[in-house]
């Protein structure tokens, strides 16, 4: 075969790479470098002052990206151990297993944003049904116009919403694990406790890692839940990093600037998700 | 240690069914404190249902198991005090070597002082004192099945360590001399060692006594030399050694005689009693000899190939119809035509209906 029709045959998966991957990063890196906003549209060039607006003048976006760690890490943290143990729960022989099972899964087949409007119904508090209840005990929490209550509600609803998820794939692994480990570990005479400590979780640790990464992923871009439930208020409490990022582009068309904060959102994601997946390794996998 | 006793042991995984098959026949058998045995049969023979009755993991469906005489059936594998080491090497990846050992005595709450020198002296008999403190997930395979095998050793209540394919996994030069490690510490610990395995040169290496299994049933119990000289069935016969057994068949013409086509041939057992029933000669390639000239017990055969095995030349040979394979020296020479083969007496075994007549 000709040397050249080897690209030939690269050619068709390429385009489509640099149609959809390339380009768009191309793009949003040039754009910005440039002061596209609504007033003057345009690629003028004027160097990396978006950066330095952003790194000198906008703590606006770094508050709201230690929020998101914050949103995002405690997300999954729960949805990890709940979903963990929900799955040890209908791994062994229940009664009822299968209905459990399906029962688990509820959440992640109903559409995200008219749940979140739904929660936002039950947690309106006047009208909602949450507060009916409180205020028979005298109570009347302001569950999406407290600082730290907005924040609660929101990651309430996103673990109501992502744990069935983590769930399934938690239970697939735990399916699919060899049984000599446990033989053994019961001849070793070992209980309950150690048998999940020193066979289960090491055993796990691979697909949990698995699991968590995705859901960090996921839960980086949570934008849905708070742009339905708070609309990242009270005052920017629960603003997270895509959702200024959407304020600055689409609401108030500073398409520049708001290339530059994706783009700085995006370096920091990667390297962050490179260290936590290596730190999972090392506490999961090498159990150091 | 532990004697074991199967009493009238059978299993089937479907024991409700109309026409219940069984994985594994009724049958009695008597594990000696301290033996060394191999359970050898072809995949699905029921072994491994036999070792997992023994360790707990399947519950039989009729018969009684006795360790030293106490009824055991119905007790968990926890409950059984038995040891077993998997087909791939099981470890707790998380533990260092040391503490990996150390797991089944620290679950049972013994003492620091005990555990130390328990786990000193496993590892020392183990040959794995000098890895004691590193991670047992970053050990090879041989080491880890080790492992596997040393936690059962550190206890002193262990009935019998029970290996189900243990050295599947490991490169063919380290399987010589894990056995021969395990043949050391079943010699200093006085341990019973059950061996599940469907290679007959772990099998005939390893065990002092070899129980065959065919389709549920244990066909032949014996030493590697019985098995070999006088395979108790023709399965036997075919399944134990290389190249297996050679079978011609034949009837009895009077006494010790019996006629293969044209040749008479004189056996080593009296077949005045099994009349005119078809009979099978069975006879190893070892034992069958080259000679020049035409004798007793001889017949002539056309040579059809000989190949090189390295040690030996290996004969095929056909004599009216029957293929015969004779493994001879490397530097005897072989006719490429027609060559006289003659079967000792000694070395004939006699089969009627497939079992041995004796």
């Amino acid at each position: 075969m000709n040397f050249r029709h080897k690209y030939m045959f690269l050619l068709p998966g390429l385009l489509v790479l640099l149609g959809i991957l390339i380009f768009p990063i191309g793009f949003t890196v040039r754009l910005s470098l440039s002061s596209w906003d609504s007033f003057y549209p345009g690629l003028d060039f004027i160097g990396i002052e978006n950066y330095i607006r952003l790194f000198t003048d906008d703590l606006r976006f770094w508050e709201a990206f230690g929020r998101l760690s914050m949103l995002s890490l405690t997300t999954v943290f729960l949805q990890y151990v709940i979903g963990f143990s929900l799955a040890l729960m209908v791994w062994k022989d229940i009664v009822f297993q299968r209905f459990f099972r399906v029962l688990f899964l509820i959440p992640m087949m109903t559409t995200p944003v008219i749940m979140t409007v739904i929660w936002r119904t039950f947690f309106h508090e006047s009208l909602g049904p949450v507060n009916d209840f409180f205020n028979l005990f005298g109570m009347n929490p302001l569950w999406l116009s407290s600082e730290i209550l907005a924040k609660f509600t929101v990651i309430l609803v996103e673990v109501w919403q992502w744990t069935p998820f983590m769930f399934l794939l938690l239970l697939a692994g735990l399916l699919s694990l060899p049984k000599e480990p446990y033989l053994a570990a019961s001849i070793d005479g070992a209980g309950p406790i150690r048998t999940f400590v020193y066979v289960t979780f090491p055993l796990m640790a691979p697909i949990s890692i698995g699991a968590i990464i995705i859901r960090l992923i996921e839960a980086s871009k949570i934008m849905d839940t708070v742009y339905v439930l708070t609309s990242g208020g009270p005052g920017t409490s629960t603003e997270t990093s895509s959702f200024y990022i959407f304020i600055k582009g689409l609401r108030e068309f500073q398409f520049g600037y708001s290339a530059a904060l994706s783009l700085t959102y995006l370096i920091i994601m990667i390297i962050s998700f490179t260290i936590i997946a290596k730190i999972l390794v090392k506490l999961m996998v090498r159990g150091n | 240690m532990a004697e074991i006793e199967l009493k009238n042991i059978a299993h089937s995984y479907n024991p409700q069914a109309a026409d219940m098959n069984y994985a594994l026949d009724p049958f009695n058998m008597t594990w000696v404190d301290g033996g060394r045995y191999a359970i050898l049969g072809p995949s699905g023979c029921g072994k491994t249902t036999m070792l997992n009755i023994m360790s707990g993991i399947v519950q039989p469906s009729e018969g009684k198991l006795l360790f030293d005489g106490v009824d055991v059936t119905t007790l968990s594998t926890s409950e059984r005090n038995i040891a077993q080491v998997f087909q791939f090497p099981v470890i707790y990846g998380t533990m260092t070597v040391k503490q990996n050992l150390a797991f089944p005595l620290v679950c049972r709450n013994y003492e620091k002082s005990v555990i130390d020198a328990k786990v000193q002296e496993v590892a020392e008999a183990l040959s794995l004192q000098g890895l004691l403190k590193k991670s047992a997930s970053r050990l090879t395979a041989d080491q880890k099945q080790l492992i596997s095998l040393g936690r059962g050793l550190v206890r002193d209540d262990v009935a019998a360590v029970l290996m189900d394919e243990p050295l599947t996994v490991i490169d063919p030069d380290l399987k010589f001399r894990l056995r021969r490690q395990l043949k050391e510490i079943n010699q200093k610990y006085r341990s019973t060692l059950i061996y599940v395995t469907h290679d007959q040169n772990e099998a005939m290496t390893f065990a002092e006594n070899i129980i065959v299994m065919d389709a549920g049933k244990i066909v032949q119990v014996g030493s590697p030399a019985e098995l070999f000289d006088r395979p108790k069935t023709t399965f036997v016969g075919y399944f134990i050694g290389a190249p297996a057994m050679n079978f011609f068949d034949c009837q009895a013409s009077g006494g010790y005689m019996l006629s293969i086509g044209s040749a008479e041939i004189m056996t080593g057992t009296d077949l005045s009693k099994v009349g005119s029933a078809p009979l099978k000669l069975g006879i190893r390639s070892e034992y069958i000899r080259i000679v020049e000239a035409k004798g007793a017990n001889t017949f002539t055969a056309h040579v059809q190939r000989v190949e090189d095995m390295g040690n030996y030349k290996l004969v095929t040979a056909v004599f009216e119809g029957h293929v015969t394979k004779v493994k001879v020296e490397r530097d005897i020479a072989v006719p490429v035509d027609r060559v006289e083969l003659q079967l000792p007496a000694e070395n004939c075994c006699v089969y009627a209906a497939d079992i041995l007549v004796s």
